[in-house]
């Protein structure tokens, strides 16, 4: 795969540089695995030619436990979605747009997700985002076949997958049952309509799936026709040569997740090494290396511009705004709604 | 040196360690996950009013109960599976076998590599283009790759009972091992054939081996987790996935600890009605 090669050929230049010096490793960054790609923070490199120290989850939840029994670190990677609850649970401290140099440049969709400012603070300088939605197999389904009712279709089971996760597999519910703009506050019966549709595709589901890698191995084996996934697997699926797309008309219906960094209230480096790391992961530059080694859109505008115009164009992403505008965001869901959304989904799973 | 008094003095002292040890490692975490489970969530903070609500939600879940029902029997499976399959090879190597300690040492191999390598080797076996199914696909014996040998309940009693197996072979092995050849030889001195003498002699010799393997593969398995989130599928789920969503993605800790408190109950009445019945059964075969 494209981007381990690229992790490697710059560890291996890092290496080479030997003597690092002092500081860079102290600044403490709590992420998931993978984010550590030096290609990511170049600007950061060259200024203390060590990278910073990471610490990984492996979920969001995760994170929040392992913060939660008092864990420390710096700087966190979550998802926006997890903002207000990191906020109501008192672990995160605001940031200052005026020390974030690429503020200016960023996707202006971007900084009104929820999440990310809160009441006019802003919480989260946001990193990458993406899609998830509907991926199937275009040589056993066709394009204008596909919806995402099919899921339901019991012309297809055990032939899909969705994730083992209560908030993604409702957002997906709530786009096909067309309850998406009321998904963070779903009502009685819309809430009902979404588990329903939930329990007519639970038949079809060959198997929940937890990670990314069990579903791209289905997918590809054949075992799998569709899954509802990030759109890291649609391009795992094209890296391996798959006939595999995701489905990205916005009517027929997508979600768009966005993360990035938060700085946590256990911080102990300095203002300056923090927005250091801030300002390297938000350059253009590190967009054009996310977009066109892992196949991530970047928060930062300018990014798009120096980036390969094919590569954009194949990943689905040449038209951000259309996406900000017309899918639906993983924003926070309502406290109560969420814990009734993991009761629920449980029981689903379980067949009741 | 500090000089004791009395017995008493010297009792309390040679007991200490072992009562720090059993206060600190069992008791103390049993006390917080007690006092925890009458706690009770609400969204980020947890209310620390004692109450037995969380209880009344466990008990009353149709999905709780079938979970429990569904970890004992998938438990149960596993062990009557694994010591059916363990009884033979142990009886092989405690009485045939002439080479003992290369036998013993061959039994624990599959033991070398982790636990989690052998579920996933299990899913490498069973999968959709896994090894069976390119097999028997490849003899022409099916056209389609068979969907029914992965997640279900029968991949999680197969994997189960393939990575306990030792644990089976090893008390019922020390147990034949034990038994007097003299006893073996007055039995066919008073006439009883080869499956009499096995069935009058060997197995009510072995049956606290028997019960031993029983309650060493039982127990853990019921709460196994790995193993029913890779291969279980959604039908194959256990109560500690369950339990894994509360102090997880539900972030609900009192009413995790709750689950694993009745988990726990409901692992020990099954264990104690098993152990007094199989002792029961024992006597009345001697």
């Amino acid at each position: 795969m494209k981007r381990y090669k690229l992790g490697a050929a710059t560890l291996a230049a890092t290496l080479a540089a030997g003597a690092a010096l002092a500081g860079g490793a102290d600044l403490q960054v709590f992420d998931w695995s993978g984010y550590e790609d030096q290609g990511f923070f170049a600007d950061y490199m060259s200024k203390y030619s060590e990278a910073p120290s990471y610490t990984f989850f492996g979920s969001q939840e995760e994170a929040y436990t392992k913060l939660q029994s008092g864990f420390t670190a710096d700087l966190a990677h979550p998802c926006s979605d997890a903002v207000r609850k990191w906020v109501a649970a008192d672990l995160l401290v605001p940031l200052d747009p005026a020390k974030l140099t690429n503020w200016d440049a960023m996707l202006p969709e971007i900084k009104e997700v929820d999440g990310i400012q809160i009441d006019g603070q802003l919480w989260m300088m946001p990193f990458e985002w993406g899609n998830t939605g509907l991926i199937y197999r275009t040589d056993k389904i066709g394009d204008d076949e596909i919806t995402l009712q099919l899921l339901a279709d019991p012309r297809f089971e055990g032939k899909v997958a969705i994730p083992d996760a209560a908030s993604s597999a409702y957002a997906l519910a709530s786009l096909a049952t067309g309850n998406a703009a009321d998904y963070t506050h779903l009502s009685d019966e819309q809430f009902q309509a979404a588990s329903d549709y939930l329990r007519q595709v639970h038949p079809n589901v060959r198997f929940y799936w937890s990670d990314a890698g069990q579903l791209d191995q289905a997918m590809a084996s054949g075992e799998l026709e569709m899954g509802w996934a990030w759109n890291q697997s649609e391009l795992n699926l094209i890296w391996n040569d798959t006939p595999a797309k995701m489905m990205r008309d916005i009517d027929k219906g997508i979600a768009t997740w966005v993360c990035g960094y938060v700085r946590l209230k256990s911080s102990t480096a300095s203002d300056e090494q923090v927005y250091d790391l801030l300002n390297a992961l938000s350059q253009p530059d590190s967009g054009k290396y996310i977009i066109e080694s892992w196949g991530y859109p970047h928060a930062n505008a300018e990014a798009f511009k120096i980036a390969d115009q094919d590569l954009i164009k194949q990943y689905g992403f040449d038209d951000p705004k259309s996406f900000f505008e017309g899918s639906l965001f993983f924003d926070a869901v309502d406290p109560p709604l969420e814990a009734k959304m993991l009761k629920e989904f449980e029981r689903i799973k379980a067949g009741f | 040196m500090i000089r004791l008094r009395s017995e008493t003095a010297k009792g309390v002292a040679l007991s200490a360690p072992a009562t720090l040890y059993v206060g600190f490692l069992v008791a103390a975490p049993l006390v917080i996950l007690v006092t925890y489970s009458m706690w009770t969530q609400s969204y980020v903070t947890i209310d620390k009013t004692l109450t037995l609500a969380n209880y009344r939600e466990a008990l009353t879940d149709p999905l709780v109960r079938l979970l429990m029902l569904r970890s004992i029997l998938i438990a149960a499976a596993v062990t009557v599976a694994t010591v059916a399959l363990a009884y033979p090879i142990a009886y092989f190597i405690a009485m045939k076998a002439q080479r003992k300690t290369l036998w013993l040492l061959l039994i624990t191999i599959p033991f070398w590599s982790s636990y989690l390598l052998r579920v996933f080797a299990w899913k490498l076996i069973l999968g959709f283009n896994g090894v069976m199914n390119s097999a028997l696909l490849a003899v022409g014996v099916i056209q389609e790759p068979l969907t029914f040998l992965l997640y279900n309940e029968f991949a999680v009693v197969l994997t189960l009972a393939h990575a306990w197996a030792p644990f089976a072979i090893l008390p019922i092995y020390v147990s034949l091992q034990k038994i007097d050849p003299q006893l073996l030889e007055a039995a066919t001195d008073l006439g009883n054939g080869g499956l009499e003498r096995f069935l009058r002699v060997t197995l009510p010799l072995t049956v606290p081996g028997i019960v031993a393997a029983c309650l060493i593969i039982f127990i853990p398995t019921v709460g196994d987790y790995v193993t029913p989130s890779l291969v279980g599928g959604s039908d194959g789920k256990m109560i500690a996935n369950l339990i894994q969503v509360q102090f997880g993605a539900a972030n609900n800790w009192p009413l995790g600890a709750t689950l694993s408190l009745l988990a726990m109950l409901a692992v020990g009445f099954a264990a104690i009605v098993f152990v007094l019945s199989a002792t029961g059964l024992g006597r009345r075969i001697r």
